[in-house]
């Protein structure tokens, strides 16, 4: 609980402060004419009062006090760590919490392994989560002193390409169970478009047949093959090119859309200075297909003329599958782990990121307030004098 | 009518009388005779005739019209007239700080109007004179409804402002109030003209009164803060601290009332402080029921 200002210069508005108190001042040293008819019994030469007298001091101290919470206002304050340093248990969905052997108070205040890590008894969340970011998300969410207690299942699902490395010691509680797993995209396959022209007609039977072999016999008249001169469909379905020479503005113009183009080898493809990275090799490691980025879509390209002699890999029996996989690449990396070896290590980088509460809209409420208070001070029908 | 005179004190007044010190005696019994029958003006009453009646005081008509004789009697008039003087100088203006709309001088009329319904109680004449520089107001002593509204009408037209009556303005005065009468001043007395006045009056035989009329401010000075004091006489002007003036204020104003007291007393004129924001009848009870209850039971 720590409190802080994000803004600490707008404290110079303070200087607003000495305002009022010229206001309550100014006003003291005025001369109220009075009619007085013993006037010849009043001191000639009355004594100056030099001391200081402010009027209404409850007025002022209200409007000091208003001036200052509006700098304080602009100086947005925060109040930091808001946790302390007791114990903080993390459960992963799927896991059963009855089974870990934790204090009935520690269970009480038990968070979700969840975007915003709400409370447990708040209700359920979604049983799938990228528990590996969750991890790290919470780690550098927590003040240092925190300790940490992540209970999970023994099967865990949501893992990313590294284990967690965590700046704290963290008890890994592994309670029976599993997570859910992601749920699939069910995503239609897309349509693939084939155009070639005439240099090329003899290799469309590999794409065809390859084609064919993918889709089920239900779907096969989907598959859309003519020559270059045809129509083409939208960025959803994928196309394949097969034509020699410079790409023609409308296949620039699908790629750029978010379409994928795989384009034959002596097709040449723009300069964009865009990174090239190969997709496939063959078996000598020498590259097959290459990718680049090109617009919003993905522009690939064939580094070899189709034909069995350039490019023995075309009879082989996999060539459909690789195919699809250069077209669509899969939506979901395999993310399923035991708990048991997806335990976080220590050594993580300290980076305290601070949840911090901010105290602008109480303050803005508290100005309001004073701000009727001090209406209701300065409007008095029974005040005398007006500062 | 406007009454000047708030419900509560009208209801005091009832036990009041204004008794003199000099007509004691001189026509009949009791304080002063004031209801006297005999010659005169204002009608009282018939009454059957009786040997030794003057002719001349039968009714003619009416023992035209009942054949009996009656002798038709008048009021003779009072032989004690009661003088209100009144300040109008413009200190009489003044008002205090907490209740600016009440000034010396509305605590005055009042007094006056508290006076005027006595004198018609006990049926005495009671005359008025108001006195500022612009020169003198004056109303001859009468009684009765008459005189009283004449009295209202009279002081609801008089303007307020300007010093002290100066002494070569007063000759009606001195024409008007004779030796038997009853004086009663109301003034501030901040001024040398109205002290001397009562001082000149009182050594020229008169029964004279002073009613001191002061304001609360006056009395308590409860000005805190600048000020700056405008004398409304003189015009002077003066700066000052009100916490700082306020003890030689009160110790050098005590000073000069004392002083104008210990005159007040050398001369037999009886005095009475009223600070406006006490009840209107406490002047007249300090003045005609404590001492002179004692004076005359």
């Amino acid at each position: 609980m720590t409190p802080a200002l994000l803004l600490p210069g707008a404290l110079a508005a303070l200087a607003a402060l000495i305002l009022p108190i010229i206001i309550h001042i100014a006003r003291r040293s005025e001369q109220h004419p009075t009619d007085f008819a013993a006037l010849r019994w009043l001191s000639e030469r009355p004594r100056p009062r030099s001391r200081l007298r402010l009027d209404e001091w409850p007025l002022l101290v209200l409007r000091l006090l208003l001036l200052a919470l509006l700098a304080l206002f602009l100086a947005q304050p925060i109040l930091s760590g808001a946790n302390g340093r007791q114990n903080y248990v993390a459960v992963v969905p799927g896991a059963d919490l009855r089974q870990a052997r934790l204090s009935a108070e520690e269970r009480g205040r038990a968070h979700w392994l969840a975007p915003g890590f709400p409370l447990m008894r708040d209700g359920a969340v979604a049983a799938f989560q990228p528990i590996g970011s969750l991890m790290r998300e919470l780690d550098a969410q927590l003040p240092p002193e925190a300790m940490l207690t992540i209970v999970t299942p023994s099967i865990v699902q949501g893992a990313d390409g590294d284990r967690p490395h965590l700046s704290r010691p963290v008890r890994w509680t592994i309670v029976p169970g599993a997570m859910a797993e992601r749920p699939a995209a069910v995503a239609p396959p897309a349509s693939i478009a084939v155009r070639y022209d005439d240099a090329h007609a003899g290799e469309v039977r590999y794409i065809r047949a390859a084609l064919t072999a993918l889709l089920p016999p239900d779907r096969r008249k989907l598959i859309d093959v003519a020559p270059v001169g045809a129509s083409l469909p939208g960025p959803p379905a994928r196309l394949i090119w097969l034509s020699g020479g410079s790409l023609p503005p409308r296949v620039s113009t699908y790629v750029q859309d978010g379409g994928t183009a795989l384009v034959a080898v002596d097709a040449l493809v723009p300069e964009a200075g865009n990174t090239i990275f190969t997709l496939w090799r063959d078996q000598s490691s020498a590259p097959l297909v290459t990718e680049q980025a090109f617009g919003k879509g993905r522009l690939l390209r064939f580094t070899k003329a189709l034909r069995p002699a350039a490019m023995p890999t075309l009879l082989e029996a996999d060539f459909p599958d690789r195919l699809k996989s250069l077209l669509d690449p899969p939506a979901v990396l395999p993310a399923r782990a035991t708990a048991r070896d997806y335990a976080p290590l220590p050594g993580g980088s300290r980076m305290h990121v601070a949840r911090h509460l901010d105290l602008q809209p109480w303050l803005a409420l508290a100005i309001a307030l004073l701000f009727l208070a001090e209406r209701w001070l300065a409007t008095r029908r029974t005040r005398a004098v007006a500062p | 009518m406007i009454d000047l005179i708030p419900p509560d004190v009208r209801s005091r007044l009832k036990g009041l009388r204004i008794v003199t010190r000099r007509a004691v005696g001189s026509h009949g019994l009791g304080l002063h005779r004031s209801h006297s029958r005999g010659a005169g003006l204002e009608f009282a009453q018939y009454r059957a005739y009786e040997p030794g009646d003057e002719l001349r005081q039968i009714d003619w008509k009416l023992y035209a019209r009942s054949d009996k004789f009656f002798v038709r009697e008048a009021e003779r008039e009072s032989p004690v007239a009661i003088w209100v003087l009144m300040d109008a100088s413009a200190s009489m203006m003044q008002a205090d700080m907490g209740r600016p709309d009440w000034r010396r001088f509305d605590a005055a009329k009042g007094l006056t109007a508290c006076i005027a319904e006595l004198a018609l109680q006990q049926g005495d004449r009671m005359g008025w004179m108001a006195l500022n520089d612009a020169g003198l107001r004056l109303l001859p002593p009468g009684s009765g409804l008459r005189q009283r509204d004449r009295l209202l009408i009279d002081m609801m037209a008089l303007e307020v402002g300007g010093g002290f009556i100066l002494t070569d303005q007063l000759a009606p005065l001195w024409e008007r109030i004779g030796a038997q009468d009853l004086v009663i001043l109301l003034s501030d007395c901040f001024d040398e003209g109205a002290v001397g006045l009562a001082v000149k009056l009182a050594s020229a035989g008169r029964e004279m009164l002073v009613i001191e009329m002061l304001t609360a401010d006056e009395r308590d000075f409860p000005f805190d803060g600048g000020h700056r004091f405008r004398d409304p006489e003189t015009g002077r002007e003066l700066l000052g601290d009100g916490a700082a003036l306020r003890s030689d204020f009160l110790r050098r104003f005590g000073e000069a009332r004392a002083a104008v007291h210990a005159r007040f007393d050398a001369v037999g004129v009886r005095h009475v402080d009223y600070v406006i924001d006490q009840p209107m009848d406490l002047p007249l009870r300090r003045l005609f029921t404590a001492q002179d209850a004692a004076e005359y039971s």
